[in-house]
């Protein structure tokens, strides 16, 4: 009797180690299929023990995001171990000396009706300072954001 | 945090409005440079940085986008369909609706739910 028991026990046992694999199978192919339904580039996905590890270099932390958010919505996943790194971004070439770039940001300052912002430039990096009303001032700074500046000390005043 | 990290969701926000972009970094500055759809689509962009970091102070960040119709010289925009496409999506893309497109596009579409792969439909501002 006690050798039956222990039988029926060891074949339960060896029955739910099987299952267990196969699901961690079943679930890794499932992330995969929803990483690539979700187009994500780059990223790999391992499941074992419910738990999905992903890894591998994207384009941008979007993509990071995306796919730990695809992976998190396969049923069985239990957590995420996000180990994706970023693809390094491009280096800023810094913008050759331009004498006009403070004339050019004068100008659409003068255009955007940002009177009393006053713009300083050295070494492609901006300065602008002054008073302007509430309302003009996002547009103020968005002109030297767009202006093709290396940089920015944002140091304007609203009135 | 990365520069990246903490700008994510501006650019969460850049790829579900359909604002086509590029990442550079120098000296601690993320450069996003890019094109939306709309002006809307830019204002989004703006708003959202300046709920990340309010009254635009950290220089760690230089948003450089156009507005699609804008940089067109006010010109109208053209958009060439692809395969998937249908006229509602491609009117959300551009925060305008499937209607607006198919009037503007009369003189080559018979049928709003019959369009082509390859197709140029013009956009209305």
């Amino acid at each position: 009797m006690k050798v039956k028991f222990l039988t029926v026990l060891s074949l339960a046992l060896i029955l739910m180690l099987g299952a267990c694999g196969k699901k961690d199978a079943d679930i890794q192919k499932a992330a995969q299929d929803k990483l690539a339904a979700d187009s994500v580039a780059g990223a790999t996905v391992t499941v074992k023990d419910g738990v999905a590890t992903l890894s591998g270099q994207v384009a941008d932390i979007t993509v990071k995001n995306q796919a730990e958010a695809s992976v998190k919505a396969v049923e069985g996943v239990k957590s995420v171990n996000n180990t994706i790194t970023l693809r390094p971004v491009a280096v800023a070439t810094p913008p050759p000396a331009d004498p006009k770039l403070q004339g050019t940001i004068d100008q659409n300052l003068k255009k955007a009706g940002c009177t009393g912002a006053t713009v300083e430039t050295i070494a492609g990096k901006v300065t602008i300072k002054g008073t302007v009303p509430s309302a003009k001032y996002a547009e103020c700074v968005q002109v030297v954001s767009q202006s093709g500046a290396a940089g920015i000390d944002n140091q304007l005043q609203k009135k | 945090m990365s520069v990246q990290e903490k700008y994510q969701t501006l650019l969460e926000l850049a790829n579900q409005n359909g604002t086509s972009y590029t990442l550079s970094e120098a000296n601690g500055v993320l450069h996003i440079d890019g094109t939306a759809p709309s002006e809307e689509a830019k204002q989004q962009l703006w708003d959202e940085y300046n709920r990340i970091d309010p009254d635009y102070r950290g220089g760690d960040l230089m948003l450089n986008i156009s507005a699609g119709g804008a940089a067109a010289g006010g010109g109208q925009h053209t958009y060439t369909v692809e395969s998937g496409d249908n006229l509602s999506k491609i009117a959300q893309k551009y925060g305008t609706n499937w209607k607006a497109i198919y009037d503007a596009n009369r003189d080559i579409l018979t049928d709003p739910d019959m369009i082509q792969p390859g197709q140029e439909l013009k956009i209305p501002q």
